[in-house]
C-alpha cells in the first residue's frame, strides 16, 4: 500500500525549454537503467527475500525510486513546454512527437518503449541481489555517459 | 523564489535525510545515532509540514476531508507556476 505526498523528493523549476535534453533524460525515466525499472526491480524482488531487513530495504528503495521516476518525469515534462514545431524538428524530438506529443512515456533515448526485459525477479537472495548491484552500476555508468556527452 | 517554494524546499531537504536515515536504519536498526537523528529531522519536518498544509493544502489525502478543493487544486508538484 502506498501513500501518495503532494511534493517532489526535491522541487523541479526548469525554466528554459529543451527538447534536445529531454531526448536524453528520458531514458533515466523509461530506459534500461531508468527509474522505472528500479523501482519494479525492487519493488518484485522484495516478495521471495528470505530475510526481514532485505524486505524492509527493498521495499523502501523501491518507493524512494517511484519518488525518483515522478521527478525524472517532472524534468520531461518541464523541458518540454511550450514548444513551436521548429524547435522539436531541430532537436530530433519530431519521431517521438508523432507518436506521444509531448507526453510523458517511458522509453529511452532511442525510443524503445518500457520493457520488463529490463529487469529480473528470480527468487533467491544472491542472485537477485548481485541483479541490484549491476543494476544500480549501470545506472551509474548511464548519468556519467549522459555528462560525458555534453548535453547535460 | 517564493514563500511556498521555499518552505516546500525546507521539506525536502528533512525529508531526504529521512528516507536515507530510514534506509540506513533497515540494516543497522540498533544505531542509536541515526535512530536520534531520525526522531530529530521528523519533529522538524512535522512541525515545517504543519505550517506548509495550514497555509497551502494538504500533502497527503488523508488530511483532505474538509479541505477536498485545497488538495485538488493547482500546483500539482510537477507544475510551473506563475509564481515562478
Amino acid at each position: 500500500m502506498w501513500v501518495y505526498e503532494k511534493k517532489l523528493q526535491y522541487p523541479v523549476k526548469i525554466k528554459n525549454p529543451n527538447p534536445a535534453l529531454a531526448k536524453i533524460i528520458m531514458s533515466q525515466y523509461g530506459g534500461p537503467d531508468g527509474e522505472l525499472g528500479a523501482s519494479l526491480r525492487y519493488l518484485s524482488q522484495r516478495f521471495s527475500m528470505p530475510y526481514p531487513e532485505l524486505k524492509a530495504i527493498l521495499t523502501d528503495i523501491g518507493t524512494e525510486e517511484l519518488g525518483h521516476l515522478e521527478m525524472v518525469g517532472a524534468i520531461i515534462y518541464q523541458l518540454t513546454r511550450n514548444l513551436t514545431p521548429e524547435e522539436i524538428k531541430a532537436a530530433g524530438m519530431d519521431a517521438y512527437f508523432v507518436d506521444h506529443t509531448t507526453g510523458v512515456y517511458p522509453a529511452s533515448a532511442a525510443g524503445v518503449p518500457f520493457t520488463a526485459a529490463y529487469i529480473q525477479s528470480k527468487g533467491d537472495v544472491l542472485t537477485d541481489l548481485h541483479e541490484d548491484l549491476a543494476a544500480e552500476q549501470k545506472a551509474m555508468k548511464a548519468l556519467v555517459s549522459a555528462k560525458s556527452s555534453n548535453i547535460c | 523564489m517564493s514563500d511556498r517554494q521555499e518552505l516546500m524546499q525546507k521539506i525536502a531537504t528533512y525529508d531526504f535525510a529521512i528516507t536515507e536515515l530510514n534506509l540506513y536504519l533497515d540494516t543497522h536498526p540498533t544505531d542509536k545515532d541515526a535512530k536520534r537523528k531520525l526522531v530529530d529531522f521528523e519533529e522538524k519536518s512535522g512541525i515545517l509540514r504543519n505550517d506548509y498544509e495550514e497555509k497551502y493544502g494538504p500533502i497527503t489525502f488523508r488530511d483532505t476531508p474538509e479541505k477536498r478543493m485545497r488538495w485538488i487544486r493547482n500546483p500539482w508538484p510537477w507544475d510551473i507556476c506563475e509564481e515562478d
